[in-house]
């Protein structure tokens, strides 16, 4: 028994001895790893799997009143070349073995992307030429899906590939000039692109993950360290259908009467919203290389100019709105008028004497006439009316860059300009804001703010930054009632009364022929025509403003009365304004 | 203890006092005990904790296999996720270069239709018309072309897609489209004003059923 007892016990003990040196290993080697070397080795590891993603925020579109996209964001892509691991390869087809030169691949990258494989070849040997050890270097940038596509299954592998959002404009140079363009690095260069740059920019969001040696992705590793906020959506109040109408309404008288520039504004009456505004020459923003620099932004809102004679409708709806005349009051219009102050002011044209009412004053569109009728008014009563129907402040439309044209105060008018601006020289004023005097006229008085955008609208719905639509009573609704029969006579009576007749239908509308300022204190040889108006006259919808600057081959109002004529039919006709069938009103213009 | 379990017990150890009473007894019958049923389940019990141990760990293996196959699956989805999502922005890019209205226009003129500037109404309850309606002169042709899309450049007319086209584009096909829609104008008004004497309107026009 002691034998037995006596072996036993080193067996035991030589078990436990066994075991205390295995275990003694292992825990050197587990001190060794989780202690000694941890930092090391979880860095390596972390470095080797986990991977850094940039989640892309897309940049909100902009849309027109029907939701139609005017910009929108797409994702391009970059193709980048590793010009020092730029060798052959090769490619296995159909189980065939085939080497690629670096010529052959170039020409293959060439085929899609559009250019020769000489090209690329340059691109790779430049970059090389500059630095030896060149591990980059563009290929070709912003390609599209298709493109990238075709590229990625030719599997070159020395090729690599980058996202790179880009923005898109389907309708082309439909409303280019309003909308804006980006640069190729996706910033905000002009029109509403930039103006509303606050609303759309997104923010790009990164998060990382951890993946196997394979590339997939190991489950439950995905950390989102910033989330990517998508920029909001710019509704404008433009109607893309009319506004392509327009502007090739436009272009083509402007061509044919060889202006230099123009513009049409079509603004809905009862709610003040800018439905088109077209400008020539217009802007594709896809290319925006196309186009001369000064034409790529939207004249309508920062070329301001002298109206003319569209603005003695302003001047004659004051002078009856300050009870001092009716539409049949009378006066007698010379060819010149020498009024007391000194000033001279004379009509376009020679005529004898004209026995006139104010509504014949509008007809023939007479400046002594109109001069006899403003001096009813004092300067400062004049101005205080112009500066209620908008002139000389910068429209509600916020389009950046907008001018507010010039108007001096009334003790800095000279002799002469206090009887120019009588007929809308002497001062200066921007498309829109000649439309918004008219949209005033015809709205009974009323006018309403300048919208071009009708909100922000973020991926939720909510709408943010909607304009005011508050209007503010200018001139009595009598008076703009009166104003709008005159010009209803001046449509029908006047001589470009067969020129922009609509047939069926009653309008309201004045020409203006300014002269333009030649910069130095004079006046250049050159007119700025145009035409103003609105319909119908019995229960006004549109105004459509035109104007051309110096349209060499006709100098005169003629020019822009036909993209009148076809702008103010196609938005009847488009909105369906019925015509209501009531007679126009019959003020006689002489006496 | 790991005593022989089967040894025979001595039975002076184990009963100090059994011995007066088996030579008091004498006939006390000594049997070799059996071994005990008992020392077996110590076995199974040890089988079976090895046994559990083994399958957690093969169980845990398998999880974390499933896992894993579940991550290679969602790899593959997401790649194919990522693969349709591009088909799907090359195509609705497509679709929105031919919805602009460039495409539409020139398009629309190659199959001869003609755009008309003088409005007139057709009130569908009692045929009445309403403004002065004239025939169209095509006063727009050609006219889309000044307000250029660089995206339509090198894409084919419809006309052109399905006669096999020779490539010309939209932008490069509207002066030929504007030559065409003259002489189409003349032949759409004459039949116009055939079938304007043709039918009689009694109850009002017939409106198309829309669904």
């Amino acid at each position: 028994m002691a034998k037995t007892n006596m072996s036993s016990k080193r067996r035991i003990v030589a078990t436990v001895v066994v075991l205390v040196a295995i275990v003694g290993l292992f825990v050197v080697r587990l001190v060794d790893i989780q202690v000694v070397r941890a930092e090391t080795l979880s860095a390596d590891s972390l470095g080797n799997r986990s991977v850094e993603n940039t989640v892309y925020g897309s940049r909100g579109a902009i849309l027109d009143a029907n939701g139609v996209v005017l910009a929108g964001t797409v994702m391009r892509y970059d193709v980048q070349v590793s010009p020092r691991n730029a060798k052959q390869f090769t490619r296995t087809v159909d189980g065939v073995k085939t080497t690629v030169t670096v010529p052959e691949a170039a020409a293959e990258i060439g085929a899609v992307t559009g250019q020769t494989g000489e090209q690329i070849e340059a691109i790779i040997a430049d970059a090389l030429a500059d630095n030896p050890n060149s591990d980059f270097a563009y290929v070709s940038k912003k390609v599209d899906v298709d493109a990238f596509r075709a590229i990625y299954d030719l599997e070159i592998p020395w090729l690599t590939f980058a996202k790179s959002p880009s923005r898109v404009y389907p309708n082309g140079s439909v409303a280019g000039n309003l909308v804006g363009f980006v640069s190729s690095e996706g910033e905000a260069q002009a029109g509403l692109e930039r103006g509303q740059d606050a609303c759309l920019a997104s923010e790009n969001g990164s998060e990382t993950y951890e993946r196997g040696a394979d590339g997939v992705r190991l489950p439950e590793s995905t950390v989102t360290t910033d989330a990517a906020v998508d920029g909001s959506d710019v509704i404008t109040t433009i109607d893309s259908d009319l506004q392509f109408f327009v502007q090739q309404a436009l272009a083509e008288q402007a061509q044919t009467t060889g202006a230099a520039w123009g513009n049409v504004v079509v603004q809905e009456v009862k709610t003040g919203k800018l439905v088109a505004v077209a400008d020539y020459p217009s802007v594709d923003p896809n290319d925006v290389s196309l186009t001369e620099a000064e034409d790529r932004g939207s004249r309508a809102f920062t070329a301001p100019y002298e109206p003319g004679s569209t603005f003695k409708a302003l001047t004659a709806a004051s002078v009856i709105d300050a009870g001092l005349a009716t539409p049949n009051s009378q006066v007698i219009a010379p060819y010149r008028y020498l009024p007391a102050n000194g000033a001279n002011v004379n009509d376009s044209s020679n005529h004898p004497d004209l026995r006139l009412t104010l509504t014949g004053v509008l007809i023939n569109s007479s400046n002594t006439g109109m001069s006899k009728f403003g001096e009813m008014l004092s300067d400062q009563q004049r101005y205080d009316y112009m500066t209620r129907f908008g002139v000389g402040h910068v429209t509600e439309s916020g389009f950046p860059a907008e001018e507010p044209g010039i108007l001096r105060q009334p003790e800095d008018w000279d002799n002469q300009t206090a009887y120019a601006t009588m007929f809308g020289q002497g001062l200066t004023t921007t498309a829109l804001q000649v439309s918004s005097i008219y949209q005033t006229i015809a709205n009974g008085g009323v006018r309403l703010p300048v919208q071009l955008v009708s909100g922000c609208r973020a991926a939720d719905g909510t709408i943010t930054n909607a304009p005011s639509e508050e209007g503010t009573q200018v001139i009595s609704a009598s008076a703009a009632r009166d104003t709008a029969d005159m010009l209803e006579m001046v449509h029908q009576e006047g001589y470009l009364a067969n020129v922009w007749d609509i047939p069926g239908y009653r309008v309201a509308a004045k020409t203006g022929t300014a002269q333009m300022p030649d910069g130095e204190g004079g006046y250049t040889k050159g007119y700025l025509v145009s035409v103003s108006g609105f319909a119908p006259a019995d229960d006004p919808q549109y105004v459509v403003s035109v104007s051309l600057a110096d349209p060499v081959n006709m100098n005169s109002s003629a020019a822009s009365a036909p993209i009148f004529q076809e702008v103010m039919s196609q938005v009847l006709k488009k909105y369906r304004a019925v015509p209501s069938g009531a007679a126009a009103p019959d003020l006689s213009g002489s006496w | 203890m790991s005593d022989n379990l089967a040894r025979v017990l001595n039975a002076h150890e184990l009963r100090p006092d059994a011995t007066e009473r088996a030579g008091a007894g004498a006939q006390r019958h000594i049997e070799i005990v059996a071994p005990s049923k008992k020392a077996r389940p110590r076995v199974v019990y040890a089988l079976s904790a090895v046994t559990c141990v083994g399958a957690i760990v093969v169980a845990q293996l398998l999880l974390s296999v499933g896992i894993s196959q579940g991550a290679y699956e969602i790899s593959a989805l997401r790649a194919s996720q990522v693969e349709l999502g591009r088909t799907a922005d090359s195509v609705s890019e497509d679709l929105i270069r031919v919805s602009s209205p460039q495409s539409l226009a020139a398009n629309a003129e190659a199959l001869g239709m003609v755009s008309n500037s003088t409005p007139a109404m057709l009130r569908l309850s009692d045929g009445a018309v309403l403004g002065a309606p004239t025939a169209a002169a095509g006063d727009q042709v050609g006219a889309a072309t000044l307000v250029p899309n660089s995206l339509l450049v090198g894409v084919p007319l419809v006309t052109q897609q399905s006669a096999g086209g020779t490539g010309a584009s939209v932008v490069a096909a509207a002066p030929e489209a504007a030559a065409a829609a003259p002489a189409a104008a003349p032949v759409a008004a004459a039949t116009g004003s055939a079938a304007a004497a043709a039918v009689a309107v009694t109850d009002g026009l017939p409106s198309p059923t829309t669904r």
